[in-house]
């Protein structure tokens, strides 16, 4: 157990290394995320909703923008090994297992990355306010490693398809969605203090993440080695 | 020799789609032996390469590695061999001694920056360079593919093409190196085009065009 942590803490400590020389994945995520935020918070700002449709309006659009930044850039960790030719000898050296876990580790610190500094100027900037603030974070951070699970196994399952950018929005969105949903309504229910509909939502995205890491974990060493 | 693996193909065949690459390839590398795939531009040397290593999977025909007088699963293949070839790249971002310690600590060996720097000074290489492979030369990065290849002291090595890019002193010291590997009961398998490369065999498979 302990070798393998030590292969998939290494895959990681590699792609953070390259990511930080090249940025490639950082700017998708980046760009992408702050220019939508810097559209909505121009176009509807703090003021143009009612106040009885904030809590659900302003969650619809704080989980649009993560949900498509990270569309915009999580395929790249898989994508950049098969474009850079890569891919063969990591598949060579390392296990399929401590693959999957080093990219998942990788895809992780990338959203929450992201998160850390979206949400906080999302809040500033949309006047967003919290009524439970723990509940809300709790609901960031299992949504966050429920995108990362999705979409780190469909990046490793279009990554070696000639259209491959195409293909990641197309197979993730009918799993994303059902996640989309109950992270907008546990949002929903952080903004305006409803401690059951946090409670519900985060079993559910809880539950989703759970079964998509036994998935993947099941899938991964096929969709990698053949 | 305990640590030798013995490669042995049978009847294989690859086809993509309607392209048939090769059919029906036969042969065997023992430890100590320089098996040598020789053909054509086109007629499979990198493919039937891929297939022996388990990178590729045949569409017709067993592939076996014979180790300690057991055949080895497929998945545990990868734990006893090395492999240079061109369509393996190593990361362009990273220096030399990174990629190498990279490698090293997915293979799980110990000592590795001991074991790194030896692996560059034998390919001629100084481990103190900072400069990332992108900024190598192509003799250069692939100094860097051998070096990587033999890291963890594999028991079979396969090369593809590997004197390419290598100036004559590189080709020299690869044909000595290969021929010592040979000597030391090790198992290499080498596809190349090259009249120099060739002479380093002691089997050898013709592909057709």
């Amino acid at each position: 157990m302990s070798r393998l942590l030590a292969e998939a803490l290494a895959v990681t400590a590699k792609d953070l290394r390259t990511e930080f020389r090249t940025r490639i994945a950082l700017n998708a995520l980046g760009l992408f995320a702050l220019t939508v935020l810097a559209a909505v918070s121009y176009t509807v700002g703090p003021y143009r909703i009612a106040a009885e449709d904030r809590p659900f309006l302003l969650a619809v659009l704080l989980w649009i923008v993560i949900f498509f930044a990270a569309l915009a850039g999580l395929d790249r960790s898989f994508v950049k090994e098969e474009e850079s030719r890569t891919a063969p000898l990591l598949r060579l050296a390392a296990s399929p297992t401590a693959v999957w876990l080093g990219k998942l580790g990788f895809n992780l610190i990338l959203i929450y990355l992201l998160m850390a500094i979206l949400v906080p100027l999302y809040c500033i900037l949309m006047g967003y306010s919290l009524v439970l603030v723990g509940g809300f974070v709790l609901i960031l951070v299992a949504g966050g490693f429920s995108l990362a699970v999705i979409t780190t196994i469909v990046a490793a399952i279009i990554a070696r398809a000639l259209t491959r950018g195409a293909l990641f929005s197309v197979l993730s969105l009918p799993l994303l969605l059902p996640l989309l949903i109950f992270l907008i309504q546990g949002t929903t229910g952080a903004a305006d203090g409803t401690a059951e509909t946090v409670a519900n939502s985060l079993r559910a995205v809880v539950s989703m993440g759970g079964i998509m890491t036994v998935v993947s974990a099941a899938l991964f060493p096929i969709v990698w080695s053949d | 020799m305990p640590d030798g693996v013995r490669i042995s193909f049978s009847d294989v065949a690859k086809r993509y789609d309607l392209r048939v690459v090769f059919k029906s390839i036969s042969g065997n590398a023992s430890p100590g032996e320089v098996l040598v795939i020789t053909g054509p531009n086109g007629s499979g040397k990198s493919t039937l390469l891929a297939i022996l290593c388990g990178l590729l999977r045949p569409t017709r025909g067993t592939v076996s590695h014979i180790r300690n007088g057991g055949e080895a699963a497929r998945g545990e293949w990868r734990h006893h061999l090395g492999v240079v070839a061109p369509a393996m790249a190593v990361y362009e971002e990273l220096d030399a001694m990174e990629n190498l310690r990279f490698f090293a600590r997915v293979r799980g060996i110990e000592s590795a920056d001991e074991r790194c720097r030896q692996s560059l000074e034998l390919v001629g290489l100084d481990p103190g360079r900072r400069t990332p492979v992108r900024g190598y030369s192509t003799g250069m990065a692939q100094r860097v593919k051998i070096a990587q290849a033999v890291l963890h002291d594999p028991a079979a090595l396969f090369l593809d093409e590997p004197g390419s890019n290598l100036d004559p002193a590189g080709k020299q010291w690869l044909g000595e190196y290969v021929g010592g590997l040979a000597e030391a009961g090790k198992t290499v398998v080498l596809a190349t085009n090259d009249r120099d490369e060739m002479i380093w065999g002691h089997n050898r498979v013709a592909l057709a065009g």
